[in-house]
């Protein structure tokens, strides 16, 4: 690994100062279970190091009547097992845990998942299905990032220099969801295609991830689904919605007929009420 | 028998569960160098120059090698490998020059420094292109190579050895046939994956003795082939092996030893060290060579198999001075474990630019039974019949002949496949979990020998202690398998000591004797048959002095818990602990002085087989068989397979620790699952496009199905108490087994491995559009 | 690059040590406290060779940097016995001839014993689930989910469930 300085700052504007004076040598550390093994790699090499986990107010899950508040220090295992967000949002629950393996978890986080800005982040479908929503605090003041306007493209996210994300900010939703992950492997895999279909008050929303450069919504097939239109025209929709490509794991043919049998089953499972609301 | 045949606890327990067994990689010694290797990016390449100066510059770095100080080429069986590069890369990953610093990181930076000018080669990443008469040479020099007389290279071509087995006639079998057909197989490159990857120190004195730690299954293999690299003499080149994290056949031969050692001797006495990365792993220890096979199959309509006729095409990759061997295993043994009156088999080992292929566990047996079995299978239903009819119409039994018309003697291979049938309910008709789901069971067979020179040896020493316990010194390496723990119950049993009272040590060429190499599944054969001899001598010693000390015949004594006891007088009794100096008088004067037991073994009348038909009647030391059965569903949306349930039964010949031999089968089915299901080099132009666990997959816990194991025990006479080897045979039979079991569930045939969603998907639509 | 002090508590003892912040926690334990029981399989959380338990849970030592150890309570294969007794586990994997070569032993006892600090009763599938974060080539997995299962089941006496 090559040299570099760590910090542990204890707030976000002492964190946000040594991002800014790093500048693109500066490098935020949640979890880390990306960050080290890119520098083992040579991948990133970071002049500075910044860890964010001396930054008390981000380690929480925070909850009130309307959403659910996820900090950013806060592991995989600890959304996945947090007693609303298994009520609330079991799929995101499920989506955390399916991240890794054990070890893993009880390290990366689910902000770090996101600010990746990996195609295939377990946790970004069903957040992009709940319309979550970033906060974030940067040299400027804090500001609000919509998830469907984070993500850019690979390893791209919206985010300016010197921001950090806190923490990402759910509503609860009345309705059903499921998440699923297919992978060659069922466990401490990557997904060769990952689906959040959640039926809300105001209607459906899906998402998928590893099937374009970024996770992806798919607006119309939404709009199809809220009409109520036939199940193979709702199939082809969401073929169209998505642009998968071949690699190691899975051809872009094989990706989009796994999006058609996701979406069917999951249709199925949340009208046989598999799915908790 | 007391110990032999009991579940005795592994004797390096207590030291691997507390974490406290020094493997290679935890040496930590003074003034240690580190070592850090550049890599041809290509995978054919001229080397035009290489300039280190820049390298040399950086602060911490000791010394630069390159191919050019040491340009011996050296192998096991065929010499045609440097341990670096000596005027061009052959594969993508060579070694081209290594850096030694006094970090891993500075050698680290100082590899990127290093400057090195190819000229690009075409190169040849298809084995069946390779042997095409205009293909690029990998070794144009292949004539001027020296090889083992047993091999049969092609100079001019890059064929580094041509295998053929002619037995009967086979053009007048398919004549006689009622059906013939013909059926080809894919199986790619895999990896052996220990979790130990690939590690060496070396250290040389002022007077030249070299001194290498590594973690390796075989040290004197090792030091005789170091030997001959850097031309030192055996008796100044120590090997030690001091804890080896699983082999697989990975750590037979030597691989990162010759890269260290002359920087070990340019270092002025320091120590040099290096470790693979796991992505190193793949690229730059062996590999599991790559099998194009065709198989062609003359059966008549009762089901009786006449001819068999295979090509097998060999991908050995960049170097095949051990692969040749295996393609010959493969030869030998193309006919399965059946009875096959005509058989016809082109066996090659090709070179190309692919990372070099080496002994994997089944040492190519996995391989060709993945076309053996399926294609048994098709043959099956084309004529009408069951797999497990032809099985048993064409399967070996004791009074038949193998491929290269061997007698067969002993063979369990029918009550194995029993057995699996039995445990796997293969009659019974089982529901699937889902609607989308469909059920499938099915089943295989396999056999392997000892693929080995045929005079390869083993020997044992035995030290008895004046207190009754003893110390045995052998060079079987335990790898996992057990052997220190089989060896000390062979032992313990002969001289009727507990386990707890002998100690075992192992792998130093210095103090520990002579074991030809521990692979080929001989450990539990032939090291312990010499430490049965080593211990039958230590106790014939013994006897010696008790007859005198007892006033009784020899002949009337036995060894009965740490004693020698008269069989007739029971109350005339000697403990081992007062003769184990010698025999001492009452006027104290002493004869003999301390046993020391002596074991060697050479399995008895191997003999070449013809080299011109490859007919032997007795070319290995054994045949292991048996069977395994699968019990999978297959998801008709996604492609997925999960095997709910396999089992498996070898004969083994005498089981020395059932628990433990039962962890051989258990592990082989694992790895043989991630064969079918996951594992593959995917290689595009020379280069790995999964060298990491991030896309090279093996199985985790949570995809282990229900295992159920079996024995039998026909006995191999010349084992020690009957034992044969069994710990590569157990793989063999799974990946065809898995892959009849899909044709079962969805009538889909695979012919290439890995049997991903992708594929079964893939082939059940091509089905279906077909229909 | 400057370096760091790093306290906290190593297998019940408190540490205070210096190092480069370039390095993982597991290069730390095993080069600077010569504790070479968790071991580097692949060095990029893929295989749990390196497990360790910090502040409770198994991580991956090569998947932290030694600085992230500020504060921390570390528990590794060293510490599981007091050098006269096995832990029940240690036992449990001798008991059920769980190991083999022995190189993912000490991290697959590491995750086990966190998981049954968390739960001292899981179930077989929970166990399977449990533990495939450790990648073993030998076993078949088999005996390693018996072993663990024994403890278990130990624990399910001693604490009068069913």
């Amino acid at each position: 690994m090559r040299p570099f300085e760590y910090f542990r700052p204890s707030s976000l504007k002492e964190a946000s100062e040594l991002l800014v004076r790093y500048g693109d040598g500066g490098h935020l550390l949640n979890g880390g279970t990306d960050l080290i093994v890119r520098m083992r790699d040579g991948l990133t090499l970071p002049s500075a190091v910044i860890d964010l986990k001396g930054i008390e107010q981000l380690s929480r899950i925070r909850e009130d009547e309307e959403s659910v508040y996820i900090g950013a220090t806060v592991n995989l295992n600890q959304v996945g097992r947090h007693e609303t967000i298994g009520k609330s949002f079991p799929y995101l629950a499920e989506a955390a845990l399916s991240v890794g393996s054990k070890q893993v978890r009880n390290r990366a986080t689910c902000i770090g998942n996101l600010c990746n800005a990996s195609p295939l982040a377990d946790t970004a479908t069903p957040l992009m299905a709940l319309d979550a929503v970033l906060e974030v605090f940067g040299p400027e003041g804090e500001r609000e990032i919509p998830i469907r306007d984070f993500f850019v493209f690979v390893r791209k996210t919206s985010l300016k220099p010197g921001e950090i994300v806190k923490g990402v900010r759910v509503t609860k939703t009345a309705g059903q969801g499921v998440f699923t992950k297919l992978a060659r492997r069922k466990e401490v895999d990557l997904s060769m295609v990952c689906m959040t279909l959640l039926k809300a008050e105001d209607g459906w929303r899906l998402s998928y991830g590893a099937v374009a450069p970024t996770p992806v919504r798919l607006p119309k097939t939404e709009a199809l689904l809220n009409q109520g239109a036939a199940l193979e025209e709702v199939l082809s929709c969401a073929v169209s919605e998505v642009k998968p490509i071949d690699d190691v794991r899975a051809s872009r043919e094989y990706r989009l007929e796994m999006v058609k049998v996701m979406l069917k089953r999951g249709l199925e499972q949340i009208e046989k009420g598999g799915a908790v609301s | 028998m007391k110990f032999v045949g009991k579940s005795i606890k592994r004797v390096d327990g207590v030291k691997k569960v507390t974490g406290s067994l020094k493997y290679v990689d935890d040496m930590k010694m003074p003034r240690m160098l580190y070592v850090a290797v550049k890599r041809s990016p290509h995978p054919h390449a001229k080397i035009l120059s290489i300039d280190p100066s820049e390298a040399l510059r950086l602060k911490g770095v000791k010394d630069v090698i390159t191919g050019e100080f040491y340009t011996k080429r050296g192998g096991l069986y065929l010499e045609d490998k440097n341990f670096l590069a000596v005027g061009k890369a052959r594969y993508r990953g060579e070694a081209v020059a290594a850096v030694a610093a006094e970090s891993e990181d500075i050698a680290q930076a100082a590899v990127e420094l290093i400057k090195v000018e190819y000229e690009v080669l075409p190169a040849v990443t298809n084995a069946v292109e390779a042997m095409a008469p205009n293909a690029p040479l990998v070794h144009p020099d292949l004539g001027d190579y020296k090889v083992a007389p047993v091999f049969f290279p092609e100079p001019g071509t890059n064929i580094s050895n041509h295998y053929k087995l002619r037995k009967g006639d086979v053009e007048k079998g398919f004549a006689e046939a009622d059906f013939v057909f013909e059926n080809k197989f894919y199986v790619p490159h895999v990896q052996h994956v220990p979790i130990e990857t690939h590690t060496a120190v070396a250290q040389m004195d002022a007077d030249g003795y070299l001194t290498v730690w590594a973690s390796c299954q075989s040290p004197y293999a090792v030091r005789q082939a170091l030997s001959a690299a850097f031309d030192i003499p055996l008796n100044k080149l120590r090997v030690m092996s001091p804890a080896v994290g699983g082999g697989f056949g990975s750590k037979a031969g030597t691989t990162l030893e010759g890269i260290i050692i002359p920087l070990a001797m340019r270092s002025n006495g320091r120590p040099v060290k290096l470790t693979y990365s796991r992505e190193d792993e793949f690229e730059n220890a062996y590999v599991r060579q790559g099998l194009h096979a065709t198989i062609k199959t003359g059966v008549r309509k009762d089901g009786k198999i006449v001819a068999v006729q295979n090509e097998f095409i060999w991908d050995g990759g960049a170097y095949t001075e051990y692969g040749v061997n295996i393609v010959k295993a493969a030869g030998y043994a193309s006919a399965g474990p059946y009875d096959i009156d005509n058989v016809h088999t082109d066996s090659y080992c090709v070179y190309t630019n692919h990372p070099v292929g080496g002994p994997y566990r089944g040492f190519g047996m996995s391989e060709i039974h993945f076309g053996i079995e399926q294609n048994l299978d098709i043959v099956a239903e084309q004529i009408g019949i069951s797999p497990v009819e032809i099985r048993r119409i064409n399967g070996l039994k004791p009074g038949g002949r193998t491929g290269t018309g061997e007698l067969v003697e002993v063979c369990g291979l029918m009550e194995c496949l029993d057995n699996v049938i039995r445990d796997i309910e293969l009659d019974k008709e089982e529901p699937a979990s889902g609607p989308n789901k469909r059920r499938g069971k099915a089943i295989a067979c396999g056999w392997k020998a000892p693929s080995m020179p045929n005079n390869a040896a083993s020997s044992a020493v035995i030290k008895l202690n004046e207190d009754g316990t003893a110390h045995l010194l052998v060079s079987a390496q335990d790898i996992g398998q057990g052997s220190d723990t089989v060896m000390t119950q062979i032992a313990a049993e002969v001289l009727s000591i507990s386990p707890e009272k002998i100690t075992v040590r192992t792998g130093d060429t210095d103090h520990t004797p002579y074991e030809w190499q521990t692979v080929a599944s001989r450990i539990t054969y032939s090291a312990g048959r010499a430490v049965y001899e080593a211990a039958q001598d230590a106790k014939a010693q013994l006897f010696e002095l008790a007859q005198i000390k007892l006033g009784v015949y020899k002949r009337d004594l036995e060894m009965r818990d740490g004693f020698i006891v008269s069989q007739i007088y029971p109350d005339r009794k000697v403990a081992i602990s007062e003769l184990a100096l010698g025999l001492t008088f009452e006027d104290g004067s002493g004869v003999h002085g301390p046993i020391i037991g002596r074991g060697s073994f050479i399995p008895p009348n191997i003999r070449n087989a013809d080299k011109k038909t490859g007919l032997g009647d007795h070319p290995v030391a054994f045949w292991t068989y048996g069977a395994q059965g699968v019990d999978l569903e297959v998801d008709v949306e996604t492609g997925h397979i999960k095997v709910l349930k396999v089992a498996s039964c070898f004969d083994v010949g005498q089981v020395v620790n059932p628990q433990m031999l039962e962890g051989q089968l258990e592990g082989a089915i694992l790895q043989g699952m991630g064969t079918a299901l996951f594992e593959e080099l995917m290689l595009k132009d020379g280069k790995i496009l999964n060298k990491s666990f991030v896309d090279y997959k093996i199985p985790t816990s949570d995809d282990m199905p229900e295992l159920v194991v079996s024995f039998v025990e026909n006995p191999e006479e010349s084992g020690p108490y009957g034992a044969r080897g069994v710990a590569e045979p157990a793989m063999v039979p799974t990946a065809p087994a898995i892959a009849n079991a899909v044709y079962k569930a969805v009538g889909i045939r695979l012919s290439t491995m890995p049997l991903t969603p992708e594929k079964v998907l893939a082939a059940m639509k091509a089905k279906g559009q077909t229909k | 690059m400057s370096k760091l002090t790093v306290s906290f508590i190593l297998n019940g003892e408190e540490v205070e040590h210096e190092t480069l912040p370039n390095r993982t926690l597991l290069k730390m334990l095993r080069e600077d406290f010569d504790m070479t029981g968790a071991k580097e399989g692949c060095g990029a959380g893929e295989c749990g060779a390196c497990t360790v338990i910090m502040n409770g849970q198994a991580v991956n030592a090569c998947l932290v940097l030694a600085p992230e150890a500020e504060g921390s309570i570390i528990e590794t294969i060293e510490g599981l016995s007091d050098g006269t007794h096995l832990d029940p586990l240690q036992q449990a994997f001798i008991d059920n001839a769980a190991l083999q070569c022995g190189y993912c032993t000490p991290g697959m006892i590491m995750t086990a014993k966190a998981l049954l600090d968390e739960n001292p009763t899981p179930t077989y599938e929970e166990i399977k689930e449990g533990i495939s974060g450790n990648l073993c080539r030998c076993t078949g997995y088999k005996k390693i989910v018996q072993a663990i299962q024994s403890v278990a089941d130990q624990n399910r006496v001693g604490h009068g469930n069913d």
